[in-house]
This record gives structure tokens, C-alpha cells and sequence, in this order.
């Protein structure tokens, strides 16, 4: 809770009047993670925005939004798992993450649900142009409209309510790579040059543990809601492998160290020359910014507001983890704002020198930061056997010594069936036996190739209890040409989307705008094997089935148009044949009449 | 003298009219899977070729059929390498990939180069030639007689890709265009072509393999194809700056079926003037953006056209001004009706609540439902049965 109100206090949007600003915050996780979390603020108010007048607000997010009607935007890019076991709450009470791959939700303005899935469909395929994603999959068997999971987080306009439809839509099997930092990296006025962006390198952002790029617009009035501002804030978190990190680029592969320079347990009674236990490490990773990303940090952007520059870097450690700072030519030393949290600003001026460093030196280990718990841990993997009948089954578990009440929304692909009937939710720990868990239902079937299941439960957890989720669904057999070309490979289904719903505590301790972002977090998402023909074998049938159509064809036909006759028969059968038989039984015909004739004169002779 | 002028002036616009005032590239690999991380690593280093030698990232459609910079196998994150010795990362730090994934399909291909896309397809993902546009098409994959393999799942035949371009002349599309296809037997993949204007090469005859050129052991698979890696090798080595004069039939030239293992083919006959005019062209029309400055005719230069262009812009804008002052008054005077009367939109398509409350009054009248008819059922049988004699 101390974390999150430091949060509060360092990452809360400051006056309404600046224009932009940027902060980095540096933590060092166990085992020797980094957590690195980029945020960049850019404003318009309202007014310049509707007349198209674009200071820090990139004209081309800003036009596709304008034409698009959409009020309110939330785009995510994500790779990778966050490891609340060892690192503790998500950044942002995971209110700026996504599921694995893309995610995107806006909301629309529109007089009806035709004109509002048709603006959905150009807002799709117009951000897919910007951020090279193939957004333009999320078609409408993709596209749900959540009911309780999001709400919105700017301040529209009472009356404008009405008229705003809520979509969400996701690509779990969308991959994020460079190709997708350059467009994010151009939206920002200092487009990666100058200022903390220059630290993004594609190479080390990629091949973070976790990480996940989020851009959202959403717009912020004032108390009496005359001055309004359109809000943009594009954030970057990521956990490092501080280690692989340093890997030389050009050399990433990890090569065994020389046995010289391992230092072994020798309390182990196997320990001698050829085998060693090694110790587990005393000291700190020596680290810089350098070595983490890449880069250095070639100073302030020019643009950023000036009220706002000496808190731009913060680093959350305990005090006795020691870093020297490398500005320029000026000595600089880090403001100590908090009981784990030091500052710094970046270098203005190109008369001190421009680059900026934080040199982390190699130390005995220090305690760790203390970190928030999660409010929640959730698991869900898939169940069944066979290529017809499967399962899911979630485990939410509440470490809490309260109880949490939350929304759990899941939106499924069509080829998967669920059976809601088959629902369980099943409470375990003492005296829960009869705890009624499920709250309310919310439930969109599906239509084949047309939309997808769209699940929403409110759900209520007892204090330190774990809740089971389960239900079946069957698997459905797409059309031979539905099938992508990696089919084998199995389809992706969307991680499950969690939103913990305030308690009363909470709200005396958080700040109105952390609770219009509310808190989130998101199951893994699945992999669903569906059972996949064999590709060439049409080609085998096609074959197969010509070769019997020949063979039946044409014994039909020699049957219907041939006489069969036996082979002493054969002579009579020809034309030429027939005549000389025609001949000859007329000859014989004959012969008898004249043999008769010429009888009867013997006869009578 | 005037007549002398005009002659000037339309030998002047012919001569423009020769030339082309724009230059695109459709970069396609159309194979899946890691194993084939060289047919990326030939279309990146292609891409990389036309973005030095000038052309924008918004006149190039970069197709990608699959992630090879971040896929897991891949121990260089972030990158793609068409060498061993790892002198050039051709991921960078700036790429734009138009297609990639399941998007790049023979249909995706056709409808982008005959421009036949929905109302939504957004500008960059299309190819807004014209006529004075020249286009390198450069394609690479798996291929065989008269086709080419997309992702393992499809083909596009040597007829279609004709087909496609007869349509793109007709449609005014292009100005000239080279087409370049690296692939097994890839020479038949031009044979079928009948519009003018267009030279192809391949990489290999008919009944001819084309062989990848090495690997990266660290890589773990072959990083580059044998004819790609020639036709590198020339432009960069010889067309070292945009001003290069080494023309199309130098680069024909230095194929060297010894070393590209495979021959190499080269059609000239659609070419306007044949083989001769087709190897003067130089390699930077195709390989790299234009460079000269066109103006227009003398007369359109001249200071009162201008001026009066500004004016009637100046009016232009005055009344647009005007146009939206008046719509927002109204606007405004709508959006206080709208607090007055606020109209919530009809939602049909949203979850609904699933409510288990009744679900035993639900039971207990199917219940009664069957009861009922089985009553129903019985009387009838009653009435019906014969009566005991």
C-alpha cells in the first residue's frame, strides 16, 4: 500500500497546464531483475485538438481518432509473463498492461450498434497501418462489448454517455517486435532522440523477461469540467534479465565461464578439482544504463516540461544500494524523495554535456526493496483430452486476510464452444463450504463464424481462500480453408481479463484518478489444439476418387453400349459377316427350292 | 517563332513523359517458418538496399510471412542477419513492415498491386502508383514450375501474377518495372507475363534448384540465398551513392552461374525498344528514388498565377471558417437540447445477465408441462380404447 501511494505521488498527472513530460522509474528486483517503467504525458486541450492544431498530440493518432469518433482509446502491446511471485504487484495496479500479444478497447461514439461496429472496423484497420499490427484481424467474431470490466477512464460528458459504445478486441497470437517500437517511438515529440525514450533499443526491449507497450488517450476535464484536456500517455514497462542484458550483442549466446572464475561450495563433500558446487551469489550485479540498454541517455528532451525535470529518472531501491550518476561534465547527485525512492534530473544544456548514465558498482547484497504483494494471484489452464471435449479451469487465489470481489471476463474464440450449464465455481478453505461465490452472470453465446462467447462473472473471493472456476466446452472443426497455415501449431485463446473492484479500505487510500484506472491483472493465455486434417490429404482423395470414378465410369459404359458374345461367336458379329451368313442362308434357301423342284421332276420322271 | 516554341516545349514534355516521377518496392517473402529465415533475410536486405539508395518507408510494402527478429529460436533478439561474419543487423532500429503474418496471402498480393482494397485499407498498406511511378517487385520463397508457394498453404501461378500485371498497365499503374524473383525454377515465374514495359530475371532456369549461399552456425539455418546474395554483392559494391550511373544490363552482367550455382534469366522482349533500351536503364530507376526536379512549363511559373492561387485559398479557407462557426453555434445550441432530452442509443448486441434465481420455478412448470400432457395422453387413450365386450 506504501508502494502504491509513492506511486501516487511521483506518477499522478501534475497540472492540467503542461503540455509534456516523461519519467522513468529504475527497480531492481530479486534475483537479479530490473524493472523498468517508461511513462511520456503528451496533453491538447480540447479546443486545438477539434481544430486540428497539434503540438504534442501526434496529428496522425489524432486524425484517426477524430474521423473514427473514438473518445477514448487503450491499445496494448505485450510479450512475456509477470512473475508476481518474485516481483511482487504489477506497475500500475496493471491498469497500463495487456494480455500477450495486442489488445485494444475504445470507446466509440455512434447513434447506434451498426455505426459503431462500422467506426470499430476503420479504427482497427487505420491503427493497423500505424503500428504495422495486423489489427485489422479483429473482425467481429474478435470484438466483444465488455459489460463490467472496463470503465471509462477520462471524464465525458453526462450527457455523451449514451451514446458511447464500449468494444474490445484481441490478438493473442500477434507478435510484438521492433517493427512495432518504431511507429510508438515516432508518436513521442522527441521521437526516441533525447530524453529517457533515447534508451529504447528494440534488441534489449524484445528480449526482456516481460514486457508490454500501452498508449492511451483518454480526455481529463477539471473539477467544474469547464477546461478539458486530451490526455495521451504512452507507457513502457519491462523486466530485464540484468545478466542476459549484458550479453555483448554481437556474442549473445551464454558460454560456460572458466572454472577459474567459479567459485565453488567447498563445504560439499564431492567438491575436488573435476566437481563443484557453485556458491550462490553475495554480491549485486554491477550494472549501468549502458550495459542494460544499450544506450546511454543522450539528455533532456528539449520539449518535456521544465516545472517537472527533476524527477524525471527515480530509482526504487533501499539506500544502501549505491549508484554514481555520469552527466555530462557536471557532478550531479540523486535527491532523495522518499525513503526508497532517489531522483535525478537529465542534462538541459549541451554546455554540460549531453550524456547521462547511472552507474550501478558491484556490492555485497542488499535487502531487497519491499515490495507490494499482489491482491490476487490467478492461473487458468485448459483441461479435457481428445480432439472434441475440453475444459478450463481458473484458480484464483486470495493471499489476503480480506475479502476481494472481482470481475472476471473471458472472450472466446467461436471454434470453442463452452457449456454454461457446466459452470462451477467452487470455493475452497474453512468454512467456505457454502459460500456463494458467483454473484452475477453475464453471458453472449456464440455464432458460428460470426462472433465469439463473451463470459463476464462477478465473483467474490472469502480471506485467504482459493476459488476453482471450471467449465467444458467442445471443440468445433473448421472449414478445410479456415484453417491457418501453421494449424498444427494450435490457436491461441485470449488471456482471461481480472478486475478487482474496490473494497472500502481502498478507497480512503488510493487517489480518485488511481481508482478510475482501477486495478487489473491477466491470466496467461492458452493454447487450444483443434483437430486438424491432414493437409495434403485432399489431394490424396481427389486422386483416389478419380481413379474409382474412371474405374466405375467406364465399366458402366462398356456394359451399356457393347453386346458380350462368346469368342466362337465373334466371326458372326461382323458387318461383312452377316452379310455373307445373309448370303449364304438365301443360297441355301434357294438351293432348297430348287433341290424341292428338281425332287419333284424326279419325281415325276 | 512561336511555332518553334510549342515544337520545344512538346519535345520538352516528351521527354518528361519518358521519365518517371516516382519509385515504389513490393518486397514479398511468402515463406513461414524458421527454416526459412533466409527468404526474410533476402527480402530485409533487399529492403534495406532500397532504403539506402533513397526510396521512404511509405513507398515500400514490406511483406513478411513470419517473425524471425523475435522469435523465440532466434539467439540474436531484435535482429536478422544475411551474413555470418554479423557486420549488418538488417531489423535495425527503424522498420516498417506493411503485411506480415497471416496477411501475406495471394489475395492480399493481388488486391495490393491491382489496388482492388476495401474503403478502410489505410494508405500505407497500399501501392499509390500512377503512371510515372516505376516499381521493383522483388519476390522470394518456395516455387516450381510456373508457381510459387505463399506460407506453405498457397500458390500463386506464373498466369495470375500476369494477370495482375496486365491489369496494373491497363489501370495506369506503373511506368516501368523491373521484377526480380528469387525461388526453384523461377525463370518459368516470368514466362507467362504479356504487358509492356516490364524486364523480370530469375534466379534459375526450369528444372533448376536455387541454392541458399551459407549458414550461421549461430544462427543455426542458412542466412541467405545464392542469386540475393550476387545481387547484393553488385549494388553494394557498385552503386555505392544515388548518383550512380551503372545501369540494368551491368547488373545483368555480373551473374556468375558458377557462383550462383543455377542460370540465371533475364526477359527483355515486353520492354519498350527491347533488350538495348532495357539494359541502358539505370539501376537507381528502380533500386532507388528519383532525383531529378521536374518543373512544370514556363508559363505556369509566372508570379499572378500564384498570387491569384493564394487569394482563392485565402477565400477558400475564410469560407470554411464561416461554415464551421455556423455549424458549431449550432452544435452547441443542439448539445443543450441533448442535456434537455438525452437520447441513449439502442443496444441490442451486449452479454446478457444470466439470472438463476427462478431457475426452480423454470423447473417445476416443465414439470407440470409434461405431467399435463402425459394426463392429456392417457384421457385420450381412455376415451379411445375399445369398449369391453
Amino acid at each position: 500500500m506504501f508502494f502504491s501511494f509513492l506511486l501516487c505521488l511521483f506518477f499522478t498527472s501534475l497540472a492540467y497546464g503542461s503540455d509534456y513530460r516523461e519519467r522513468l522509474l529504475l527497480r531492481p528486483l530479486p534475483h537479479g531483475a530490473l524493472l523498468a517503467s517508461f511513462n511520456f504525458q503528451s496533453n491538447a486541450s480540447s479546443t486545438s485538438f477539434e481544430q486540428q492544431n497539434f503540438r504534442y498530440f501526434p496529428r496522425s493518432l489524432g486524425q484517426i481518432l477524430q474521423h473514427t469518433h473514438t473518445k477514448e482509446l487503450h491499445l496494448r502491446f505485450s510479450l512475456g509473463r509477470w512473475d508476481a511471485e518474485a516481483w511482487g504487484a504489477r506497475p500500475w495496479n496493471g491498469a497500463r498492461e495487456g494480455g500477450t500479444g495486442v489488445e485494444l478497447w475504445a470507446w466509440v461514439e455512434a447513434a447506434s450498434d451498426k455505426e459503431a461496429n462500422a467506426r470499430w472496423l476503420t479504427l482497427t484497420n487505420a491503427l493497423s497501418g500505424l503500428f504495422c499490427a495486423s489489427l485489422n484481424f479483429i473482425d467481429s467474431t474478435r470484438t466483444i462489448r465488455p459489460v463490467m470490466t472496463f470503465e471509462p477512464e477520462g471524464s465525458h460528458p453526462p450527457n455523451a454517455l449514451g451514446n458511447l459504445h464500449l468494444l474490445h478486441g484481441n490478438l493473442p497470437h500477434e507478435v510484438v517486435c521492433t517493427e512495432n517500437l518504431t511507429p510508438f517511438l515516432k508518436l513521442l515529440p522527441c521521437k526516441g532522440k533525447a530524453g529517457i525514450s533515447s534508451l529504447f533499443d528494440g534488441h534489449k526491449l524484445f528480449d526482456a523477461s516481460w514486457q508490454t507497450m500501452a498508449i492511451d488517450v483518454r480526455p481529463v476535464c477539471t473539477g467544474d469540467g469547464s477546461e478539458c484536456v486530451l490526455e495521451m500517455e504512452q507507457t513502457v514497462d519491462m523486466v530485464l534479465d540484468i545478466e542476459r542484458s549484458k550479453r555483448p550483442r554481437d556474442n549473445p549466446i551464454p558460454r560456460p565461464a572458466p572454472i577459474e572464475d567459479i567459485r565453488c561450495d567447498e563445504s560439499k563433500f564431492y567438491n575436488s578439482h573435476d566437481s563443484c558446487m557453485p556458491l550462490a551469489k553475495s554480491t549485486e550485479p554491477a550494472w549501468s544504463l549502458q550495459d542494460v540498454f544499450g544506450r546511454q541517455i543522450s539528455g533532456a528532451c528539449p520539449l518535456s516540461d521544465a516545472n517537472d525535470a527533476e524527477r524525471v529518472i527515480c530509482v526504487n531501491a533501499v539506500p544502501e544500494r549505491t549508484f554514481e550518476i555520469r552527466s555530462g561534465a557536471a557532478q550531479r547527485v540523486a535527491e532523495q524523495v522518499a525513503p526508497d525512492m532517489r531522483c535525478t534530473a537529465l542534462p538541459s544544456g549541451p554546455e554540460e554535456g549531453l550524456d547521462f548514465d547511472l552507474l550501478f558498482s558491484d556490492q555485497p547484497l542488499t535487502p531487497p526493496v519491499n515490495l507490494t504483494r499482489p491482491r490476487l494471484h490467478a492461473f487458468r489452464s485448459m483441461t479435457g483430452h481428445g480432439q472434441e471435449r475440453g475444459g478450463i479451469e481458473a484458480v484464483l487465489r486470495n493471499p489476503l486476510s480480506q475479502p476481494v470481489s472481482l470481475v472476471y471476463m473471458e472472450s472466446l474464440p467461436w471454434f470453442m464452444k463452452p457449456y454454461l450449464h457446466t459452470l462451477n465455481v467452487a470455493v475452497s478453505g474453512n468454512g467456505n463450504r457454502d459460500f456463494q461465490a458467483l454473484k452475477e452472470t453475464y453471458y453472449r453465446p456464440a455464432v458460428d463464424r460470426e462472433r465469439g462467447t463473451h463470459i463476464e462473472l462477478l465473483l467474490e473471493i472469502p480471506a485467504s481462500s482459493t476459488l476453482t472456476l471450471s467449465y467444458d466446452f467442445d471443440k468445433a472443426i473448421l472449414r478445410y480453408t479456415e484453417y491457418p497455415p501453421d494449424a498444427n501449431r494450435g490457436f491461441d485463446v485470449a488471456p482471461a481479463v481480472i478486475r478487482l473492484l474496490p473494497n472500502a479500505a481502498d478507497i480512503a487510500s488510493t487517489s480518485a484518478d488511481e481508482r478510475q484506472k482501477g486495478v487489473y491483472l491477466r491470466t496467461t493465455d492458452l493454447l487450444l489444439p483443434l483437430p486438424t486434417p491432414d493437409f495434403s490429404m485432399p489431394y490424396n482423395v481427389i486422386i483416389l476418387t478419380s481413379t474409382v470414378m474412371a474405374l466405375g465410369f467406364g465399366s458402366i459404359f462398356n456394359l451399356l453400349v457393347r453386346r458380350f458374345v462368346a469368342a466362337d461367336e465373334v466371326e458372326g458379329a461382323t458387318l461383312r459377316a452377316r452379310i455373307a451368313g445373309l448370303k449364304e442362308r438365301f443360297r441355301s434357301k434357294l438351293q432348297s427350292i430348287w433341290a424341292r423342284h428338281s425332287g419333284k421332276g424326279e419325281k415325276d420322271q | 517563332m512561336r511555332v518553334l516554341l510549342q515544337l520545344l516545349l512538346l519535345v520538352a514534355a516528351t521527354l518528361a513523359n519518358a521519365e518517371h516521377t516516382s519509385n515504389w518496392a513490393v518486397l514479398v517473402s511468402t515463406s513461414r517458418f524458421w527454416f526459412n529465415y533466409r527468404h526474410l533475410a533476402n527480402v530485409l536486405s533487399l529492403y534495406r538496399t532500397v532504403k539506402r539508395l533513397g526510396i521512404p518507408d511509405s513507398q515500400i510494402i514490406l511483406m513478411l510471412p513470419d517473425d524471425m527478429a523475435c522469435n523465440p529460436r532466434n539467439a540474436f533478439p531484435g535482429t536478422v542477419y544475411n551474413n555470418a561474419d554479423r557486420a549488418l543487423d538488417l531489423y535495425g532500429d527503424n522498420i516498417e513492415v506493411d503485411y506480415r503474418g497471416y496477411e501475406v496471402t495471394v489475395e492480399n498480393f493481388i488486391r495490393l498491386m491491382t489496388d482492388r482494397v476495401g474503403e478502410d485499407m489505410p494508405r500505407s498498406k497500399r501501392l499509390l502508383t500512377d503512371d510515372r511511378s516505376n516499381i521493383l517487385v522483388y519476390m522470394t520463397g518456395h516455387g516450381g514450375n510456373e508457381f510459387l508457394k505463399f506460407q506453405d498453404a498457397e500458390e500463386i501461378s506464373a498466369f495470375d501474377l500476369a494477370d495482375a500485371f496486365a491489369q496494373m498497365w491497363e489501370k495506369k499503374r506503373y511506368h516501368e518495372m523491373l521484377f526480380m524473383i528469387d525461388t526453384c525454377q523461377a525463370n518459368t515465374m516470368y514466362s507467362k507475363f504479356y504487358s509492356p514495359n516490364i524486364i523480370a530475371t530469375g534466379s534459375s532456369e526450369i528444372d533448376q534448384s536455387s541454392y541458399s549461399h551459407h549458414a550461421d552456425n549461430d544462427v543455426g539455418v542458412a542466412v541467405i540465398d545464392r542469386y540475393t546474395y550476387y545481387n547484393l554483392d553488385f549494388l553494394e559494391t557498385q552503386i555505392r551513392e544515388p548518383t550512380s550511373k551503372k545501369t540494368l544490363g551491368d547488373l545483368f552482367d555480373s551473374y556468375d552461374e558458377s557462383k550462383i550455382h543455377s542460370h540465371p534469366g533475364v526477359r527483355y522482349d515486353l520492354f519498350e525498344g527491347g533488350e538495348q533500351a532495357a539494359r541502358t536503364r539505370l539501376v537507381m530507376d528502380f533500386f532507388g528514388n528519383v532525383q531529378n526536379v521536374e518543373l512544370e512549363s514556363a508559363q505556369a511559373v509566372n508570379d499572378t498565377q500564384w498570387k491569384a492561387d493564394l487569394q482563392q485559398l485565402e477565400q477558400l479557407i475564410m469560407a470554411t471558417k464561416k461554415t464551421r462557426n455556423v455549424t458549431e453555434a449550432e452544435n452547441s445550441s443542439r448539445g443543450n437540447e441533448d442535456i434537455t432530452n438525452p437520447m441513449p442509443a439502442l443496444r441490442m448486441e451486449k452479454a446478457m445477465r444470466v439470472n438463476e434465481e427462478d431457475s426452480w420455478a423454470k423447473r417445476v412448470g416443465g414439470a407440470l408441462a409434461l405431467t399435463a400432457c402425459g394426463v392429456a395422453w392417457f384421457a385420450g387413450r381412455w376415451i379411445e380404447s375399445p369398449k369391453k365386450p
